[in-house]
């Protein structure tokens, strides 16, 4: 099979969400001898890239985006093993988190698991998170996005907390802050000083790649 | 002056009858109403009264007279269904509502079934019984809901919800016979609240949302057991209201085969649209809780006019108010509605 008819079947295989197909079609791309890397990002992070599309669309939902990242997860499994190290670069550091008081972390999950495929660095803080450790950790793990995510309406002056601090520490600057989650809205995420505002997770790594490439369209203005 | 009773209005509106003027309520569980202020004015406070039958009675008679809410609404939280299945419970604190430690299950295919009747033999399922008793003791012309976690969101909080919404689709018989058991507990837990004086039952089903599920999901398993479960609180007599999280677009469709005598949705939703496209439903809702904390009172006064205006018939916040919202501002909302 040629090379390029293997990656995309490989790209299919994830969004039809196929995991044995993916595992089988990975084997086969190591012992044609291509790349490891190539395959990843030309062939699993292509399929999860389209059903992260697909997700903005409308014609997937959680289970079915859950379920191609299961797929793709297979792939990697099989390839990383056969990765040289040197191809590994990364657009940036992320810390992510659901705000404290709010333990839903579905959106959370997705918008980790889409940049992770995006090819940020991502530090998952979990859920239930105190304003302050946002904060220390991104210091710590030395991010460049800092990613706030909640459900909940009641939490959502824990975000404005997390930028205040960062304000208050002289630190600000440092860091782009995303906000997202059900309740939040680009005009809230402006009122609370954010650098930008994400949809849902497909979003999220586009307003991401936009902070990074220093421009000020993420607010959606 | 008022012609009707709270419980009568509350009762004719959820039949479709004619009533006076919409009545304004909030149902409890998720969508709890138990105020940092309303537990300072009184002493009543959480996390005690999630334990304790005294003072979760006491706690929602005084937010009932505090706020202007036209019912009383128990419990205050989400858990008590999933703590009775097997799942860890962090209790939170006076401002910080419950929540789900963690899921005892990782998979489906992990449940252990317990016996039918595990949920309303549970201790907080007693606790819940006995404040519902004294709550409907109290004053009978105030209606009493008994709040219940939906069938998903119960399932998602005993099973490890990542899984589970995989699961869904990937272990569909497993999966059914697991909704199936939750739901069953539920119409268990349903009975034994209207026998001891819940006259409405309301629902609220996070994890069943249309942006979560989307159309297909939302039609095999949310729309079957809300069903299964309305259907079962129908033959004890007793309405129903359904509140349906987040965007609605994906599964709009599937709302008018709800069986609940009131949909209750979030601030995102046109209410007047969805009333235009199926005149049939008795709608509830949907002022925004976020104005409802940091809204200027004239504000919170015109929302409440629009609602009036688009001939909502069942006024109530939009989903689960922050513990830190003003008292002062509920009872504008409460009051604008009263004033028609």
């Amino acid at each position: 099979m040629e090379k390029e008819e293997l990656l995309r079947q490989i790209a299919d295989a994830v969004v039809e969400m196929e995991e044995d197909t993916v595992e089988e079609l990975a084997q086969q791309s190591l012992t044609a001898g291509i790349d490891a890397y190539e395959t990843i990002d030309l062939g699993l992070a292509k399929g999860m890239e389209r059903a992260g599309q697909l997700f903005d669309e409308e014609e997937y939902f959680v289970p079915e985006l859950l379920m191609c990242s299961d797929a793709m997860n297979v792939g990697i499994d099989v390839l990383k093993p056969h990765l040289k190290s040197e191809n590994v670069s990364k657009k940036g550091k992320v810390v992510i988190g659901v705000v404290e008081g709010d333990t839903h972390d579905i959106g959370k999950n997705l918008v980790r698991l889409m940049m992770e495929t995006g090819g940020f660095e991502v530090l998952d803080l979990g859920r239930d998170i105190p304003p302050a450790e946002f904060v220390s950790k991104a210091e710590e793990y030395g991010a460049d996005i800092i990613g706030i995510a909640t459900l909940m309406t009641t939490t959502m002056p824990g975000m404005k907390e997390v930028v205040d601090i960062l304000a208050n520490k002289g630190i600000r600057d440092k860091y782009k802050v995303i906000v997202g989650g059900g309740p939040i809205s680009p005009a809230f995420a402006k009122k609370i000083g954010a650098d930008g505002y994400a949809r849902n997770a497909a979003d999220a790594v586009k307003v991401a790649e936009k902070l990074l490439g220093n421009t000020d369209l993420a607010l959606g203005a | 002056m008022d012609v009707l009773s709270p419980k009568e209005r509350l009762l004719r509106s959820l039949k479709g009858e004619a009533v006076d003027r919409a009545p304004v309520i909030c149902p409890g569980g998720m969508m709890n109403s138990a105020i940092v202020d309303v537990m300072k004015n009184h002493g009543n406070v959480l996390p005690d009264g999630h334990r304790d039958s005294k003072i979760m009675a006491d706690l929602a008679l005084d937010v009932q007279a505090d706020t202007g809410f036209e019912n009383v609404g128990i419990p205050f939280c989400m858990t008590v269904e999933a703590e009775a299945l097997g799942s860890d419970i962090d209790f939170g604190t006076l401002k910080c509502e419950p929540k789900i430690a963690k899921e005892i299950f990782p998979s489906v295919k992990d449940v252990i079934y317990k016996a039918d009747d595990a949920l309303v033999k549970s201790p907080r399922a007693g606790t819940v019984f006995q404040a519902i008793y004294n709550a409907a003791g109290h004053s009978p012309d105030i209606p009493v809901i008994g709040s219940i976690t939906g069938p998903l969101s119960t399932a998602a909080s005993v099973v490890d919800p990542m899984n589970f919404l995989k699961e869904l689709r990937k272990v569909k018989d497993e999966s059914h016979r697991f909704v199936d058991y939750v739901t069953n507990q539920l119409i268990g837990y349903a009975r034994y609240m209207v026998d001891n004086g819940a006259s409405v039952i309301s629902i609220a089903d996070p994890t069943a949302t249309g942006e979560i599920l989307g159309p297909r999901m939302f039609g095999d398993y949310a729309v079957v057991y809300i069903n299964k479960l309305v259907d079962a609180i129908h033959e004890m007599g007793v309405p129903v209201i359904v509140h349906i999280c987040g965007r609605m677009q994906a599964v709009t469709h599937h709302i008018a085969n709800l069986h609940a005598d009131a949909i209750s949705v979030d601030a995102l939703v046109s209410l007047k649209k969805l009333k235009e496209a199926y005149p049939q439903l008795t709608t509830m809702g949907n002022l925004s809780t976020f104005l409802l904390e940091f809204g200027e009172e004239p504000n919170i006064q015109r929302g409440t006019e629009q609602l009036i205006r688009d001939e909502i018939n069942i006024l109530a916040p939009a989903c689960g108010l922050s513990t830190s919202t003003p008292l002062s501002n509920i009872q504008t909302f409460t009051g604008a509605a009263k004033a028609v």
